[in-house]
């Protein structure tokens, strides 16, 4: 398939990459899932752009990347909630030379950038996300050009946008859903009280990978076990107590006992989490 | 296979466990467990992630579970376990020359020798595969070398290692971080992206979980980069 130049990487920001809705099927060759942190948001971006739910988007972390368009297209931006000269939650026609940038944050951590025709990145192992540990996928640089598939005529759709009603606004303390892990049994009753009471603040150690949570550190009769899967959104906790949720790039076993698992509904809303906000957690009974 | 647990891992994942222990019978069940499902797919099911004495079954949404438990059901009845004699063997060219390796054998009071000679000398199952893309967790492990892993890790390893940790021992697949004693290191590749390229995605990874793997100690080594 061929593709078109669309944007210029002016300035990354905090960080960039090319992301669909990740790989299924090669967890058991220790390839991790990978795919949008927030893939509701993705999806919607796609969605008001007329793409698939599953296209390439370029995932923003924070702020600070700066764009210009190379070539006409038709954008959106979902995700955190950043301050940018573009509108955001809607479809809108971006012209060659226009400036797209993203300043402030003002709550969420990732944004989603959507062009139609979804961007154009080389597939390893059936998705375009990127993967660092294994080398798949192109890390944005800054400088790039980036492409998009070529569409049939740009623009064409209609005026799409998603109600702030409906939206997710990523300024309160969430409060997840978790189901009882393998090992919730490990941990004494007032343990898991307490994982269930706590106000959780999310780390400044937090990746891809997995975010770290800070709080009362809890304890269980055993810390170490033989490697067993998880998943994401799975609560695993280590020796120090301080329980890890791991996510879209994380391993695909561990050996640490898996207290809780987030339920699938809070994965993308817990991404947009971010380091210093706080976040609870209720047992799905 | 009897005394075996099927539980819920949140609304969309079944975890199945087979043992409490590690060994060549509860690995022998892991893939005749994977076996099956090869054979008799599952519908709805994304991911297959097997590890020491469990597998996860991961689907696409909750409603595709009930559909299938009883079929899953059957499945667990009817796998017969694979031992691991059956398996692949791969032969890998190892050069004892490792960073780590002679502090490893200081510690362990061994020679250098002694530490190369026993772990070249077993024929060793391939327990898992994970941490990165086609890195393999092999053993068992002659206790006399086994050793906790380093105190902090590197925050590079280059790829190919050949290493120890705990009571395991691998090798790097890719460049990475990492806390195991590096002993040595080999040419093959574990995960090549050029055999995916050309050969399909299943190619790129040289080992899969209860394959064989037999070490050979060699003088010298190129390096992969």
């Amino acid at each position: 398939m061929s593709s078109v130049p669309v944007l210029q990487v002016l300035a990354l920001g905090a960080g960039a990459s090319i992301q669909d809705l990740g790989r299924t099927g090669w967890k058991r060759f220790g390839i991790p899932p990978g795919g949008a942190m927030d893939a509701d948001s993705a999806r919607q971006a796609n969605l008001l752009v007329g793409n698939e739910e599953g296209a390439p988007v370029i995932e923003l972390l924070f702020t600070g990347a700066r764009f210009r368009v190379l070539s006409a297209a038709e954008l959106a931006i979902t995700g955190a909630d950043v301050e940018s000269e573009c509108p955001q939650w809607r479809n809108f026609h971006a012209e060659t030379g226009q400036r797209i940038s993203f300043e402030r944050l003002r709550a969420g951590v990732w944004t989603y950038l959507a062009v139609q025709g979804g961007f154009a990145g080389p597939r390893w192992f059936g998705s375009a996300s990127v993967d660092p540990r294994a080398g798949l996928g192109g890390m944005i640089q800054a400088g790039a050009q980036l492409h998009r598939e070529k569409v049939q005529r740009v623009g064409g759709i209609s005026s799409r946008f998603v109600p702030g009603l409906v939206r997710e606004r990523f300024d309160d303390i969430p409060t997840l859903r978790v189901w009882s892990g393998p090992e919730w049994q490990y941990f004494p009753e007032s343990v898991r009280a307490l994982f269930l009471s706590e106000s959780w603040l999310v780390s400044m150690q937090s990746d891809r990978a997995g975010y770290r949570l800070e709080g009362a550190a809890l304890e269980s009769g055993r810390s170490q076990m033989p490697s067993a899967p998880v998943a994401v959104g799975t609560v695993q906790v280590p020796p120090n107590g301080l329980p890890i949720v791991l996510l879209r790039d994380g391993p695909t076993v561990g050996g640490y006992p898996r207290l809780a698992i987030l339920d699938p509904s809070a994965i993308s809303r817990f991404t947009q989490c971010a380091p210093g906000t706080c976040v609870q957690f209720e047992l799905v009974e | 296979m009897d005394d075996v647990q099927v539980s819920l891992f949140g609304p969309r994942a079944l975890l199945i466990r087979f043992a409490e222990e590690v060994n060549r019978q509860s690995l022998a069940r892991c893939r005749g467990l994977l076996r099956s499902l090869e054979e008799n797919p599952l519908e709805g099911l994304d991911d297959v992630t097997p590890a020491y004495c469990s597998v996860l079954l991961e689907f696409r949404d909750s409603k595709r579970i009930s559909a299938q438990l009883s079929k899953l059901d059957e499945l667990l009845k009817s796998a017969q376990a694979l031992p691991p004699e059956e398996a692949p063997l791969h032969e890998i060219s190892v050069c004892y020359d490792g960073p780590d390796i002679e502090e490893l054998a200081r510690r362990n009071r061994l020679s250098v020798s002694d530490v190369a000679e026993l772990h070249a000398l077993p024929i060793y199952n391939v327990f898992l595969i994970g941490f990165s893309p086609g890195f393999p967790y092999l053993g068992p492990l002659d206790p006399r070398l086994h050793v906790p892993r380093l105190d902090s890790p590197r925050s590079r390893v280059p790829v190919g290692s050949v290493a120890i940790g705990g009571e395991h021992t691998g090798i790097y697949s890719v460049a990475s971080p990492g806390g195991w004693w590096l002993i040595g290191r080999t040419d093959r590749e574990l995960f090549s992206l050029s055999k995916a390229r050309e050969a399909g995605s299943r190619e790129a990874f040289l080992l899969r979980q209860g394959d064989l793997v037999k070490f050979q100690a060699v003088g010298d080594l190129p390096s992969l980069k």
